[in-house]
Parts: structure tokens; C-alpha cells; sequence
């Protein structure tokens, strides 16, 4: 008998029931597409701000104090102390080694170069991985190298491969010195004796920075001209971390061993940190301030925004919904009327109607739990090329949000129904 | 006319009748009108005040002398600081000259010799014009003390990395110079400063000691030069280059340019960011319009018993409709005018919650609205037309 009311109510006035679940399913779609993208939406901007280049960097212990000048570090080559590439692979081992993106480590001294028909000119030269396969310990490759931390640098040509007589010549220095791809220069360091065996320029850099008065070998090539084999001093690392709260900022040698366990299983930049300096011995890691930081504050700020619109959307979805479910229930106080005349407790009716609104909300909540998810994939696709990763959080979420907010709205009008004199709603009044 | 005053007397008797149905449907439109304002404010304050919010990253652009990249032999006149516009649209810029040199350095052994090298060491100094620069610059400060008997130009902080080396701490005195403590030595070119703060960068800033501009530029017989100016352009990805381009123009004896690694990144960030603030809100303001509507339409449908006697006692249909059309414009009027100044106001805390700064409330935002309310409060009550052509009699009889 039950069901059979329901059904009836439905199949009677097909119209209002569909335009009460338009409301929900609509009102549901905004909050689905809102609260996925905004759950999502961390992930893919820490990924995005890899574009700022590394947050991590990594340098010798023993170092001798660098004078580096705009990005240009004066010592000789022999000065200072350096770091074995070999344990590069390492990296890739630590807890977090799926969060760091890519790593480039570096040589850097400065060169005699002699352009073809030029003349001898003083400046740095850069040893670094381009596109390197670095090879873990547990088997397998790893490609990384400068094109992956340092995405804003543009190259006309193209890069060197490993250990090749080739260069690339930052733009600057190419300009002064009537450098183009094709041409051939001769690289020395120290006391020039004899002129050494040319290298082939391959491609022309504008990275923005002092690379654009250096010229760039592969790293294997500027370890032989700094008689440093195997080793480098400097590495870029670039990995996607969490935002650092207090908790991220504290010292981990003050911590007790259950904080210090929570701590570094956190992607806090820090706590990254503090694993790369356990791998790689003899090594300094450095959070790199200027972009670790901006990077969390921003995306602080982005986070918070988008629970704000989220927030909001589910607000109006919720009164959206309240309001129409309240309105249907108004219209039907004849109905109310009718079956109390008849004998049904007040109790009966309300549950009857409760009912009603609880399969209108399951129905309308799935429909614009699906028609949500297709708008957050478009919003996704649209913006970051990839769609939010689905999430069963939301489906419980919006079900429930539908349920209690149909049920909310009804229940004012409800509960004046449940008072209502059947004779004078029958008689009109 | 007494027409016009019928009308709005049975707009104010539809009205009254049913207080219950009047709140329903305000709090539906409020709270639409209120979403939509609070939303529109925030998104355009918001990409603004984004833009602000990359100056944590520190310079964007570079002013350095002509032909002199790596080298530091080339410098800039003080007074090209002065030639920089100090504000672009409403957004302050933040630049500043810097000088730097390689020089000597070792510390006052006097209060604790044991433990201090006394073999002056190479130390890149920097010289900086205004005190912007070491605030702009996201740094942890490791000690710190404050001077007592020291003028402001023998002040300095030191580099977490050169801190480390010297086994230097806040409140040690230095000796800066060249050929310190040899033979050489001219007092002309030596001085002594006191450590404030030990700061770390995490950058090549670590490296450095940070001087007053003035004693650097005394010590290297550099008076009013600079090595390079630094500046936070504020602004969209368009703006900051439209004002490097500028600049060049002004400027023709320097080199101005973007460093790359931020103004690109920062471009592509910016661009994510606000598309997809935007496409959420598009969302969200779409789909909000449509519940509403959904609602007032579903309110609307209920007032069959009143078309039916409207047109019982001779109400033509197209003046029945036009009253109900009226009534849903005056409750969208209402709702929008009540709903878009809470709006507001919501988007102004909502902004001092997210950006620590209050929203600036944009009139623009106001009128769209009201506007946008009016027109969903219309489009919800239209399907009432297709009441046209109920039957009075049917309705009365209780079978429509």
C-alpha cells in the first residue's frame, strides 16, 4: 500500500516531481563539478608551479664559500669541494621519490672560448644533463635533466647528446660574438698552451638568466675540462610538495619520534629535503626560499578560494533545493488534508511524503552526481589537459547533501502539514 | 489612472497572500542575487589581487648596464632609480639598486678568539639601496640582535652559507676591505660593521653579505654606482610586459629585462589560476541560475486556483499573465537588491578571510545582479503562460 502511494504520487503529477528533481539534479551537478574540481585542484597546480624551476637544492658540505655574482660563481674549478654523480640514482629511492619531478645536477667554471676566425673570450661554462637516463638502483632508467627543471629555457636547434664534441651557446654571448648554429669553437680552462679540438655549436639558448652569456656542454664534457670526472657540484632538484603549515616549519631534531614519523611522511619541502640529505652523504640540501615559499602561499591562497566557491555553490544548490522541496510540499496540503479525514496519522503522512523526497533525492542527487562529474571533466580537460581523478568522497558527499537538504526544506512545511484541521483544508479553507 | 491602480493593487494583495510562499521564493532569489554578486566581486578582485601575490617570488625584471652580462666591471648611475616610475595601475613596483663586490672579510676575534678564523676570507658583498629588498625576499631568520652604538651605515646581515663558514653570529663585529691586516692595507678602504641578522635564502643570497649601499660604495671608490636593478613588476602577464617595453623605451642607455624563469612561470600559473576561478564560478553562477529558476517555476505552477479565478471573472489572459509577470519582476527586483548587497558585503569578508584584505566592492558588480536576478525571477515565472488555457470551471472542480 505504501509503495503503491508513492508510485502513484509519481506517475499522478510526472511534471512537478520532474521539475523538483530538475532543481536537485541541477543544484547537485554544481555542487559535484564544484567539489571535485576544488578536491583536485591542489595536486594539479603543485604541478604547475614546477614550472618556477627546482625548489631543492643540493651542494657540497665541505664547500668552500661560493662568489657567485647574477648567477655566476667566480671560483676556479679547483677551489671548493664536489659531489659523485654516481649517487644520482639514489634520488630515486627516498620515501618521496614519486614526488621529485626532475633533477639536473651542475658543473660550472670559468673557460677560454675561441669562436672559429674569433678571438679568445673569457666567460662560464656550464656542464649539465640535458635529457639524461639516469639508471636507479633498482633497475630501471629515470629521464631527467635541465629541459625538465628548467622549462622556461628556450633552445633554437638543438640540445647535445651525452659526451658529444657539441655545445650550445646562451644567445648573449652568440650575438657578441657572431656565433651561429653550425659553427665550430674551441673550449680551454686554465693556461691556454695549444688551441684544443673544436666543438660544434648545435643550438643557441635564451633562458633569461647569466646562462645567456655561457656556453653549455654535456655534463661528461665539462668534467673532463675541469678534471673533476664523476662529480658535480651543484644539483637541481624539482619536486611537488605540500604547502608548509607550522607544524612543516618546525626543526626536526627537536621533535619527538611520532611527530618526527608524521613530519616526514608530509611532502613539506623540508621534510623532501631531509631525505635527499640522507641518501646522498657529504651533501647540503637546501630549500630554495623564494620558490618553495611563493609556491606555498599561492597555493594556500588558491586552495582556500576555491573551498570559498565550493562552499558557496553548495549553498545555493542547498536552497535551490530547499525551496522547491518546501513548494511542493505547500502545494499538496488538499492531498495531507484528504488521508488524515481518512484515518492516517500524522506520523503515517509525514513518512509518506519524507519518503517520497528521500527517492526524488536519490534519483535527482545520481543524476547530477553523473551530469557534475562530465562538467568537471570538461573544466579539467579545458584547463589542465587531464580530468579530475574520481573520487566515491564526492558521491557521498553530494547523496547525502541531496537527502538532507530535501529533507530539511520539507520539513517546515511538514510539520505545519501534520497541524492541519482536515476539515477546513477539505472545505477549502 | 484607475487601471494602473487596480494593477498594483492585485500585485500587493499576490503578495500578501501567502506569507510562507513570499519567503520561499525571496530566499530563493536572495540567496541567487547574493551568490552571484559575492562570486563576480570576488573573481575580479581576486586575479588582482593574485598578481600582488607573486611578489613573494622577488624580482621579475632586471636593469643591468649594457654589455655587461658576467661581468661586473660595468655599473649604472644611482640616479636611473629616480627614472623608474614607481606605480603601474594601482599596484606599487619595488625596485631596488644593488652593488656588489668581492671582498675581504674577517671577524672582530676580540671577544672569543678560539673559535673564529682569523684568516680574512672572500666574501661576495652586497650593497642595497632600500630595506624593501631583504623583506621582499622569502627568508628564515636565524639569529638576530639589535645594535647599540652603531650607525645605520655599519649595519649588515649575513648569508646562512657565510655564517656557517666564518662561524659568524649575530651581534659579532667584521672587518670588510681589501688586503686586510697586510702590509697593504689602507684605511680608506676598510671597514668594520656589526651583524644584525643571520638570515637563510636558500638561494645564492646564502653566500652574501648584505651592506649598506653608501659604505660599499665608498669602500670601492664607486660613488653613485650601482651593478644592477632589480624590480617587482606587479600586474598580468600582458601588463608586465607592455611596462618592460616601456621602460626600455625610457631607459636606452641600460638593458631592461624579464627574468624569464618568473615571468613565465608566473604567466602560466596566473593563466591556470584564473581560468579556472573562472570557469568554476561560470559554473556554479550558470547552474545556480537554473536551480533557482527551477524553484520559482515550481512555486509558479501552484498558482493555477488563482489564474483560474482571475480569468473566471474576466481577466483576459494576456493581462492575467502580464500581472504574474510583474509580480515575479518585482520579487526578482526585491530578492536581487537585498540578496546582492549581502553578496557583497559576504565577498568583501570572504576576500579579508582568503587575501587578509577586504574585497574592493566593484559597482559594476551590483547593477549585473539585480539584473541577472530580475531576468532568472522573469524566465522562472514564464511557464505560467501555458496556464493560458486552463478551463476556470475545471480548476474550481478541483480536477486540473
Amino acid at each position: 500500500m505504501f509503495i503503491r502511494l508513492v508510485a502513484d504520487s509519481f506517475s499522478r503529477r510526472p511534471r512537478h516531481k520532474l521539475l523538483t528533481g530538475a532543481a536537485l539534479a541541477l543544484g547537485m551537478a554544481v555542487a559535484t563539478a564544484a567539489l571535485s574540481v576544488s578536491l583536485d585542484v591542489g595536486d594539479r597546480l603543485a604541478r604547475e608551479f614546477r614550472s618556477l624551476g627546482a625548489n631543492l637544492l643540493v651542494t657540497p658540505q665541505a664547500d668552500s664559500l661560493p662568489l657567485e655574482i647574477g648567477g655566476v660563481d667566480y671560483r676556479p674549478a679547483n677551489v671548493g669541494a664536489y659531489l659523485p654523480e654516481s649517487d644520482l640514482g639514489k634520488l630515486k629511492t627516498i620515501f618521496w621519490r614519486n614526488n621529485i619531478v626532475a633533477f639536473a645536477p651542475m658543473v660550472q667554471i670559468q673557460a677560454h672560448v675561441l669562436p672559429m676566425g674569433g678571438n679568445w673570450s673569457d666567460t662560464s661554462l656550464i656542464g649539465t644533463w640535458a635529457e639524461h637516463e639516469v639508471s636507479l638502483p633498482g633497475g630501471g632508467t629515470f629521464s631527467t635533466g635541465v629541459t625538465k627543471t628548467n622549462p622556461w629555457w628556450r633552445i633554437d636547434g638543438r640540445w647535445f647528446s651525452e659526451n658529444s664534441k657539441e655545445c650550445v651557446v646562451g644567445i648573449e654571448f652568440a650575438t657578441k660574438n657572431g656565433i651561429k648554429v653550425g659553427d665550430f669553437l674551441s673550449i680551454a680552462t686554465g693556461e691556454v698552451t695549444k688551441i684544443p679540438a673544436p666543438e660544434k655549436v648545435i643550438g643557441i639558448l635564451s633562458s633569461g638568466g647569466p646562462e645567456d652569456n655561457a656556453v653549455i656542454v654535456s655534463l661528461t664534457r665539462a668534467q673532463i675540462l675541469a678534471d673533476k670526472l664523476g662529480q658535480y657540484r651543484k644539483l637541481y632538484v624539482s619536486a611537488l610538495t605540500k604547502p608548509e603549515d607550522d607544524f612543516g616549519r618546525r626543526d626536526p631534531a627537536t621533535m619527538k619520534p611520532d611527530e618526527l614519523e608524521r613530519w616526514s611522511c608530509t611532502p613539506y619541502v623540508s621534510s623532501i629535503a631531509y631525505s635527499i640529505k640522507q641518501v646522498l652523504p657529504g651533501a647540503d640540501v637546501r630549500v630554495i626560499r623564494r620558490i618553495a615559499e611563493g609556491e606555498g602561499a599561492i597555493l594556500t591562497r588558491v586552495r582556500s578560494l576555491l573551498w570559498l566557491v565550493t562552499l558557496a555553490s553548495l549553498l545555493a544548490a542547498a536552497l535551490a533545493v530547499g525551496a522547491s522541496s518546501a513548494a511542493s510540499v505547500i502545494e499538496r496540503r488538499t492531498e495531507i488534508g484528504l488521508m488524515k479525514a481518512l484515518g492516517a496519522a500524522s506520523g503515517t503522512v509525514g513518512f509518506l511524503l519524507a519518503a517520497e523526497q528521500l527517492l526524488l533525492a536519490l534519483v535527482g542527487g545520481a543524476v547530477g552526481y553523473s551530469l557534475g562529474i562530465l562538467l568537471a571533466r570538461m573544466v579539467g580537460q579545458r584547463i589542465f589537459g587531464v580530468a579530475p581523478e574520481f573520487s566515491f568522497l564526492v558521491l557521498g558527499v553530494i547523496i547525502g547533501l541531496a537527502a538532507v537538504v530535501t529533507l530539511l526544506g520539507s520539513a517546515i512545511p511538514l510539520r505545519r502539514a501534520s497541524r492541519f484541521e482536515p476539515a477546513s483544508i477539505l472545505r477549502g479553507e | 489612472m484607475p487601471d494602473r491602480k487596480m494593477f498594483w493593487r492585485i500585485i500587493r494583495r499576490l503578495l500578501a497572500a501567502n506569507r510562507g510562499r513570499l519567503f520561499v521564493i525571496l530566499l530563493a532569489l536572495g540567496a541567487g542575487a547574493a551568490i552571484t554578486s559575492a562570486l563576480l566581486n570576488l573573481q575580479v578582485d581576486a586575479k588582482r589581487r593574485l598578481t600582488t601575490e607573486f611578489r613573494v617570488f622577488g624580482a621579475n625584471v632586471i636593469i643591468a648596464p649594457r654589455d655587461s652580462r658576467g661581468s661586473t666591471s660595468a655599473t649604472l648611475h644611482q640616479s636611473i632609480l629616480q627614472r623608474i616610475p614607481t606605480r603601474i595601475g594601482s599596484n606599487e613596483i619595488f625596485s631596488v639598486g644593488l652593488l656588489y663586490a668581492v671582498m675581504d672579510v674577517a671577524v672582530d676575534s676580540h671577544a672569543r678568539p678560539q673559535d673564529v678564523p682569523s684568516k680574512p676570507t672572500p666574501v661576495v658583498l652586497a650593497g642595497y639601496s632600500t630595506d624593501i629588498y631583504r623583506k621582499l625576499l622569502p627568508s628564515r631568520t636565524l639569529e638576530s640582535s639589535q645594535p647599540t652604538g652603531w650607525t645605520d651605515m655599519s649595519l649588515c646581515y649575513a648569508g646562512s652559507n657565510v655564517a656557517r663558514r666564518l662561524n659568524l653570529h649575530a651581534r659579532d663585529s667584521l672587518f670588510i676591505g681589501y688586503h686586510l691586516g697586510s702590509l697593504y692595507a689602507d684605511a680608506a678602504t676598510q671597514a668594520q660593521c656589526f651583524v644584525q641578522g643571520i638570515d637563510s635564502y636558500g638561494g645564492p643570497e646564502d653566500n652574501h653579505i648584505f651592506v649598506n649601499l653608501e659604505l660599499i660604495q665608498k669602500l670601492e671608490h664607486l660613488q653613485g654606482r650601482l651593478s644592477v636593478v632589480e624590480l617587482r613588476i606587479p600586474g598580468t602577464p600582458q601588463e608586465i610586459s607592455a611596462y618592460i617595453a616601456s621602460l626600455q623605451k625610457n631607459l636606452p642607455d641600460a638593458e631592461v629585462r624579464p627574468i624569464r624563469q618568473f615571468t613565465e612561470g608566473e604567466a602560466k600559473i596566473y593563466n591556470r589560476i584564473s581560468g579556472i576561478l573562472s570557469a568554476t564560478v561560470g559554473l556554479v553562477l550558470l547552474l545556480t541560475a537554473l536551480c533557482v529558476m527551477a524553484a520559482m517555476t515550481n512555486v509558479a505552477m501552484e498558482r493555477r486556483n488563482d489564474v483560474g479565478l482571475m480569468k473566471a471573472i474576466g481577466g483576459a489572459t494576456r493581462r492575467v499573465l502580464r500581472l504574474f509577470l510583474a509580480e515575479a519582476a518585482l520579487l526578482g527586483l526585491t530578492g536581487g537588491i537585498l540578496g546582492a548587497a549581502v553578496g557583497i558585503l559576504l565577498s568583501m569578508w570572504l576576500g579579508k578571510a582568503v587575501f587578509g584584505i577586504a574585497a574592493r566592492p566593484r559597482l559594476i558588480v551590483y547593477p549585473v545582479s539585480v539584473a541577472l536576478t530580475i531576468i532568472v525571477a522573469i524566465a522562472g515565472a514564464y511557464p505560467l503562460r501555458r496556464l493560458a488555457n486552463i478551463r476556470p470551471a475545471a480548476v474550481f472542480r478541483g480536477e486540473a
